[in-house]
């Protein structure tokens, strides 16, 4: 081929673009961080006061913990419906039975219904009001309604199911995919030798999707951290600060009360968390590739 | 356990499954079907006694949602095309050629798509401010093109890689130059890349919030999520039932144009996940 110089012309458009709206940007959201600029006042001034002040925050240790409790909820959740979905789609395949298409396509639906909608349709079910569905369903059966949004530990609870029902679609993509890709030949020696269904489960499937299940974890935890429309819309961080995360947080920081500063220094936090799995993604994916 | 009681499982947990995956959009076609009287029934009667299209009717005829659901086609429409027009070229390098840091750069690319957007967004915001170019689509639209760029490129590259460089070897016999090439016989194979990288641009776009709420302020402006955000916010428990409707105003196109094309999704899905 050409010359080194040509080729980096092909790359010219896509670099222009993801300089501009994604390189300078965050070189400006690190040196923001060590500024006193708000949104409303440019720089006077450099220094760690936007870190002192942001990680000094008496709101900042729940903040990381509701962050933390809501993203390990969602992500064994999602990988846990996303497999068990995943495995019930290739039995019924194998089986030839009717309908895995069928729900196939349903539970993708809900993977592409937009974070706010979603928050909105969960709000209409989740509601206290005597007509919200859970709870003038559990009525009718004769049960107590439940405090599902104003219950602080409650709350946690209703916006992981918010985005574990739109999410679950995604690992169960991924799961399908490499449960598809053993070889069935592992499973004819192990029914020969006489291992249960459970046995097969726990030798055979899940060895040979060790790798996936390592990827997804990584895929799903960053999207979960960078999650909050679902949040906003349907608790808005409440009751108090129960669940309100590090991204809710940095939102509301940076665009309501204006603290350009101390947000910067928290999005800088939630950039190198991301970094840091996105070199574990990178880890994993090379030495897959070398196998 | 004998295979047909397994069946039998099988067959339940998928109904359970599928119960559980529907239920909260029948709950929103439900409530949005209701008069006032019938939301305070609650889940007492699901299926309403008088349906009624008064909820769609007032919705759809306010001629705001009309314009949201405009801005929201276009700001996706021409986010997606620009990302794929963007994105092919490098695609097409970066499955053809052998260069010194290639590796590093593709690794480059696939990084940018973990980064929140909530990071960019407030650098981004100043410029546009200082710019004056804040409450412009160009820009949201410029956004929206960045943030599908990633994968993109990633789609459309194993995309080329599936077309025989044979077939580009033999037309380069023929007497055709590179441009003619690619584009009488790579780019119309590659076309179904093409378009599922497109497609995938629009749905994600159509989720976007962020972006479009913290760029566009002035109401004509808006794409339906930030529109419905908004008329939430503005909503009360006596408007439940034009909540609900508004609401599936917003999630049907999303909705359609999966079900219409979700073979070339899934694939996409599948490509870009898993090859990573």
């Amino acid at each position: 081929m050409t010359g080194d110089r040509r080729i980096w012309l092909w790359f010219m458009p896509v670099l222009v673009v993801l300089g501009l709206v994604f390189a300078v940007p965050v070189a400006d959201v690190i040196r923001l961080s060590f500024s006193d600029a708000t949104l409303l006042r440019p720089v006077t001034g450099y220094g760690l006061g936007g870190y002192r002040a942001a990680y000094g925050d008496s709101s900042l240790p729940a903040i990381l913990r509701n962050t933390a409790l809501f993203t390990l909820l969602s992500v064994i959740s999602l990988q846990a419906v996303g497999l068990a979905i995943a495995l019930l789609l290739m039995r019924g395949d194998r089986r030839g039975l009717w309908g895995m298409g069928l729900l196939r396509t349903i539970v993708l639906a809900a993977w592409v219904i937009p974070g706010i909608a979603n928050g909105l349709i969960w709000q209409m079910l989740f509601s206290e009001a005597p007509f919200g569905a859970i709870n003038s369903a559990l009525r009718l059966i004769g049960l107590a309604p439940v405090a599902w949004l104003s219950d602080p530990a409650n709350a946690m609870a209703s916006a992981v199911i918010a985005n574990v029902w739109q999410g679950a679609a995604f690992s169960m993509i991924v799961f399908y995919a490499a449960r598809r890709a053993i070889d069935p030949v592992l499973y004819e020696a192990a029914a020969l030798d006489g291992a249960s269904a459970p046995a097969q489960l726990l030798f055979i499937t899940l060895p040979q999707m060790r790798g996936a299940i390592l990827v997804n974890t990584v895929l799903v935890t960053i999207q979960t951290l960078n999650t909050f429309d679902t949040i906003l819309v349907l608790t808005g961080g409440g009751p108090g600060r129960a669940t309100e995360v590090l991204s809710l947080n940095i939102f509301n920081r940076v665009f309501y009360s204006y603290d350009l500063g101390g947000g910067a220094a928290l999005a800088v936090l939630l950039l190198a968390i991301s970094m840091i799995l996105t070199l574990v993604y990178l880890a994993i994916l090379m030495r897959r590739g070398a196998r | 356990m004998s295979p047909r009681i397994g069946d039998l499982l099988t067959y339940l947990a998928g109904i359970a499954l599928a119960a559980l995956f529907l239920m909260p959009l029948l709950w929103l076609v439900s409530l949005s079907l209701r008069t006032p009287a019938e939301v305070y029934l609650g889940a007492a009667r699901f299926i309403p006694e008088a349906p009624t299209l008064a909820n769609f009717r007032q919705i759809l005829t306010d001629g705001a949602f009309g314009i949201y659901l405009w801005n929201a086609v276009k700001l996706c429409a021409l986010g997606a095309l620009g990302a794929v027009v963007v994105a092919t070229p490098a695609a097409y390098a970066a499955s053809r050629f052998t260069f010194h840091g290639k590796g590093p750069l593709m690794v480059g690319i696939l990084m940018v798509q973990m980064i929140s957007p909530l990071v960019v967004i407030i650098p981004l915001y100043r410029y546009l401010d200082r710019l004056g170019l804040l409450e412009s689509h160009a820009s949201v639209i410029a956004v929206y093109m960045a943030i599908g760029l990633p994968l993109s490129v990633w789609l459309i590259k194993v995309g080329f890689d599936a077309i025989p460089q044979a077939l580009e070897e033999a037309a380069a016999i023929d007497g055709c130059n590179r441009a003619q090439i690619l584009w009488r016989i790579t780019l119309p194979l590659a076309a179904p890349a093409l378009a599922s990288a497109f497609i995938l641009n629009m749905i994600m776009g159509w989720s976007q919030f962020l972006v479009p709420f913290i760029l566009l302020t002035r109401d004509g402006q808006l794409p339906i999520a930030v529109a419905i955000y908004n008329f939430a916010g503005s909503s009360s428990a006596s408007t439940t039932q034009l909540l609900a409707a508004a609401c599936l105003v917003a999630v049907v196109p999303a909705l359609a144009a999966f079900l219409a094309l979700q073979r070339l999704i899934l694939r996409a899905i599948m490509a870009g996940a898993v090859k990573g």
